[in-house]
Order: structure tokens, then sequence, then C-alpha cells
């Protein structure tokens, strides 16, 4: 099999060479130890390889601990583009635009909550709308999606979702500039109608957890954390929305491909110029995507935050809950780095990637620029998630990017067969762990075993020092869609 | 059996059977339905047209996919049966389709996969021995 002709580089990092296959400008590194090695899938790293045949394309094309088989791009995947000759791709970004997570604190402790959450997680189903089929309770008429669109989450806060303070807390402040609205077609408009302040469905999920285990006590301190504490996070994107906005862009990236005369190994890889109007328009769109998915999650967490709150009978300042970061793990930015020693502007592409700036860098928010980047990585609803924060290292080694999450293992269909006859729900509930879902079969489907143990991804992602270690957070209740 | 579910990592996928590249594409159609729900439950109550266009077979059939989507994201429309009214394959192909259906009630129907759209990931249509097949993976 292929994988014989890559090359270790050291315990963490694979290398795809140059001539792995035809027409590859540089070459792939894939951050995966002997462990994750046995589990990467030849499809994967071919699309490593398709990725360094694309123009333009700047030091090597990266992919991550999670990397798993995606769309033209592996999830995963890290690819940065000069801005005067590079490329930018839909498939980059993949469907899910701004795909990304976000975690809030509390006051509360686990043993305050543990008796009450199947009352907390029946709550929360029922006001968070989730699941196939399901409609928000907003609906967007023509002047607020607009306004949606340039504005993201100072949008919602503006709207009463939650609290100014909350934006300096996100990347990017919660919005991208440049969302141009007109460029947006009738469907992704009308997916999108309905679709704000929903979670979704998929391995999207709102989890209430506690804080078990803290690596760097000061660094948790800055965040807001410690021992025992309850948190919440939220992962969903765009919804609707933003898959529109990929359907739409990929036939024209497709077009202009053609017209600009790049070859694609795969028309997944549909791109174009970035400095042509057809990757311009695409660009301005991608961006009206993301702000809509930082809307979604603001409403989602303020929402969350009336449940606590009208349940549990506390005063906002009691409870305490307020935002720890917001990131985005399926976007494409502008941004600058040093390669080979020179300042560049590049457009950097993480797919299934999470930012992860050290300490200092100037995009930083006040409050954590001598902390760095904070780093949000969700497990499966039965192990954990983790809290890290951007490195130096990942600066030099990633332009700033490290893993996003664990990674399937299983396909739907295998675990569907191996929860037969089996109760997931229950055997949740006896590791003390409360879900609800949507879905018949979303359970199975999204059991523990069927993905890969976060915490093996995440020590490549430390060993490796693009990003560290801060805190270990386990679920309490699931919200499935 | 029309069509049969691709079992891929992470997604899914159908590859649909037909003795026409039009009975294929509505084959597939009803795969990418069963995928979202139960269709034993679905009722036909309503209709809608859908058109598609294509510079290949491979984009047309990504198209009226990426179209019936939309529906069903938009208006929650889940159809039933498929009925191809016109069907030209050619280097700038088109379709006209027919679909009976009704709206989805996350109450009353079951609720599978959500469907973010179909890919070009993979995809093949093409006649195998006076057969044709059309295979895609959808982004779930």
């Amino acid at each position: 099999m292929a994988i014989a002709t890559l090359k270790r580089i050291d315990e963490n990092r694979l290398e795809v060479p140059g001539d792995y296959k035809p027409g590859m400008r540089t070459r792939g590194i894939i951050y995966v130890d002997k462990v994750l090695e046995g589990a990467l899938e030849p499809g994967a790293i071919e699309q490593v390889a398709d990725v360094a045949s694309l123009p333009g394309i700047v030091g090597a094309s990266l992919a991550m601990p999670d990397i798993h088989t995606g769309y033209g791009f592996p999830i995963g995947g890290v690819a940065a583009f000069d801005i005067k000759e590079g490329v930018i791709s839909p498939g980059g970004v993949g469907y899910d635009i701004n795909c990304g997570v976000r975690l809030l604190r509390s006051n509360l402790r686990r043993d305050f909550l543990f008796p009450k959450m199947k009352e907390l997680t029946g709550l929360l189903y029922n006001e968070i709308p989730s699941g196939v089929g399901s409609k928000g309770r907003i609906r967007l008429g023509p002047a607020d999606a607009g306004k949606v669109l340039l504005k993201g989450a100072r949008w919602a806060v503006e709207k009463g979702y939650g609290e100014l303070s909350d934006l300096e807390r996100i990347e990017s402040g919660g919005y991208l500039e440049g969302a141009d609205p007109s460029l947006i077609s009738k469907k992704a408009y009308d997916r999108g109608e309905a679709q704000q302040g929903t979670l979704g469905s998929g391995n999207h999920f709102l989890e209430v957890q506690y804080v078990d285990q803290i690596y760097d006590e000061a660094a948790a301190g800055a965040l807001g954390l410690f021992e025992e504490q309850v948190t919440v996070m939220i992962h969903t994107g765009s919804r609707g929305f933003g898959h529109q906005v990929c359907t739409d862009f990929l036939e024209v990236m497709g077009k202009a491909a053609r017209k600009y005369g790049i070859e694609l190994p795969d028309r997944e890889l549909a791109c174009a110029p970035f400095h042509s109007p057809e990757a311009q328009d695409y660009f301005a769109a991608m961006k009206a995507a993301a702000n809509y998915a930082w809307a979604n999650r603001q409403c989602l967490m303020h929402w969350t935050r009336e449940v606590f709150m009208s349940m549990l009978g506390l005063s906002p300042k009691d409870l305490g809950m307020s935002l720890v970061y917001d990131v985005a793990h399926n976007v494409a930015k502008i941004e600058e780095h040093q390669v080979n020693g020179q300042k560049r502007e590049l457009i950097v592409h993480r797919k299934g990637s999470t930012r992860a700036f050290p300490p200092g860098h100037p995009e930083l928010p006040a409050v954590y620029r001598d902390l760095g980047q904070p780093v949000l990585i969700p497990g499966d609803m039965g192990r954990a998630s983790f809290v890290l924060v951007g490195t130096e290292k990942a600066m030099l080694e990633t332009f700033g990017s490290t893993c996003h999450g664990a990674g399937r293992m299983l396909s739907r269909h295998q675990a569907i067969r191996q929860a037969k006859g089996r109760a997931i729900w229950r055997e949740m509930e006896d590791r003390g762990i409360i879900v609800r879902s949507a879905g018949r079969e979303t359970l199975a489907e999204e059991m523990p075993e069927a993905y890969k143990d976060i915490s093996n991804v995440v020590d490549v992602v430390h060993r490796a020092g693009i990003s560290r270690k801060v805190a270990r957070l386990r679920p309490m209740g699931v919200i499935k869609g | 059996m029309d069509f049969e579910v691709l079992d891929i990592a992470g997604d899914a996928g159908i590859r649909a059977y037909g003795k026409s590249c039009g009975e294929a594409f509505v084959n597939a159609g009803i795969g990418m339905y069963s995928l979202i729900t139960d269709m034993d439950k679905i009722r036909e109550k309503q209709d809608l047209t859908v058109e598609a266009e294509g510079d290949s077979l491979e984009s047309l059939l990504v198209n009226f996919l990426n179209e019936l989507v939309c529906q069903f994201d938009t208006n929650g429309f889940i159809g039933k049966r498929i009925r191809m009214d016109a069907f030209i394959p050619s280097r700038s192909s088109f379709l006209r389709a027919r679909v009976y259906g009704e709206e989805f009630d996350p109450e009353r129907h079951e609720r599978k996969l959500l469907i973010k759209a179909a890919t070009y990931h993979d995809i093949k249509v093409e006649e195998v021995n006076g057969t044709w097949e059309a295979a895609v993976v959808f982004d779930i």
C-alpha cells in the first residue's frame, strides 16, 4: 500500500513526498504518531497530495491528526496560498462554512448540577431547535438577513441575544469584514430563512460538561476555568445557508478553473486565482456564510443561558455563564505569515482545522493577548473534549493551525450495526451522561466507539508543540440533532 | 432493488440503477429521500416541478439532487415518487421532473440523515451492460 512510501519525519509527523503523485508542487505533512498512522485512510493521503498540486501553494500541504477523507480537500487539512499567485477553493473550506465550536463557562459546580441533569437536558432539548427538518424560532426577513450576513454575532447581540462583551471572545470578533449579501443566491436566502438559531444534525451538538482535569493552572485561570466547574460546548455552523453558498460556488469555481486553465485532479477541488472576480465573489459570499454561523452560535448560547437561569432560578451574576471563546474550524482567511524569513500575505484554508495563534499575536483580543488563542476541541459524546492554547511553534510550522476534533472511525452503517440490540442512551446514562436526540439512529451513529479517541489526537498536537493542553472536559448532558 | 446505500466513513451515498439514464436519476432521488426519512410514511399529497442543468451527466445529477435538497431545506418538501418529464443528456444537459410527496413533519416522519449537499466525490454515471448506474456521495 501507498503508506509505505510515506516518510516518518519524527514521532509526530509523516511526510508525503513531493513525488508521491504527479503534479505535486510541494510535499505534504501529516501530523500523526504511530498509533494514529494505523487509522490513516489511503483516500485522505491522496487528497493531501492533490491539494499540493494546486497553484500558488506555500509551504507544505498539511493535515492534522484528525485527518480523514473529505471532498477534494481532506478533513483536518490546512493549505496556504500566495495571495498574488495562489488560489482560493470552496472545497478547502467545506460545505459547512464556519462550522465551529464555542465554550461557555459558569459559576456552577458539577455536584450541584448532577442530580438535575435529566430535567436540564430535557429543557435544553425542548428550547434548542435541532434535528432533520427542524425550524428555528427566528424568521429572517430580507432586512434582517442582510444584517446577519454583514454583522454576524454583532447582529445577534444587537437583537438582544447576548452581551457586547461576548464579541471580543469570538474569533475575528464574531464577523468577517467584506461580506457581500448581493452575491448570495435566492436559494441560499431561502434555505437560511428559518435555520438561524438551529443546531442541525449529524455530529453537531450542545453539551453540558464539567472540567475534570487541568494541565496548566495559569492558563486555565486566565480562561476562567477551574476543576469540577460546569461548562457548555456548542458545535454547529452556517446550516443550509452555508451549504447552499458552497454548492452555488462549486459550480462557479468549476467553470472558473477551466477558464483560467487550472487542471484539477478532482472536481471538488474547484478553485480560481485569488484575484479573479470569481474568487473574490466566493470570498465575499463565504464571509457572509461565516457571519451567519457566528450569529447562529450566539443565538444558541443566549437560549442556553436562559434555560439555565429559569430552571435554576439564578440571576445572570450568580450563574456567571459567559463566553470563554468561539472558534471557526471551516474557513479561509487572509493572514500574514513568515515564510523562509519573509513576511507574506497568504490565503489560509482550514477545513476541519482550528486556528492556534500564539501569545502576542495582534489578531488576538486584549483579554487573551498574553495567553495565546484558546483552542476548543470537541470529542465524542462519551469521552472528553479539550481546551488548548495556540503556540509560536504553530506559527512556524502550520500557519498557526491545529486539529479540530476526533474524526470518525466507523461509518454510520457500521456504527448502527454495532449498536443493534443496545440502548445507547442507557449505556450513556450508566456512565453518568444524559443524552437526547431528535433522530432515532443518531445516537447509534454518534456513539463513542464510532470515533477515534480524542485524547490520542490532542496528545499529538500537544507533543508536536502546535498547541498546548490546558483542560479536559467531560460530558454530563448531550443534545444531538 | 433500484438503488443501494453506499457505506462511507463519515458520510453516505447512493448507487442507483435504471433501464435509462433518466430512470437511474429518478432512483437516485428516491434513494436520497430514503436516507432522510422512512419512505413508507411519506404520502403523495402535493407535487412540484424541478429543473436542473449541467455541463455533463455528472453535474446534471449533482444539480438535480441539490435541487431536491434545497426544496427539502426551504419548504420541507419531501418526495415519494419522481416522474421524469424531460431528460436531455448532451453537453449542455437539462432535465425537468415532477416530484410527488408532502411537507415533512418531524412529529410524524422519521428523522434520519441531514443531507448538506450532493457532491462530485467518486461520482459515476455510466451504462454497464445495458443498465445505467448513477453513484453519488452526500455530505452529511
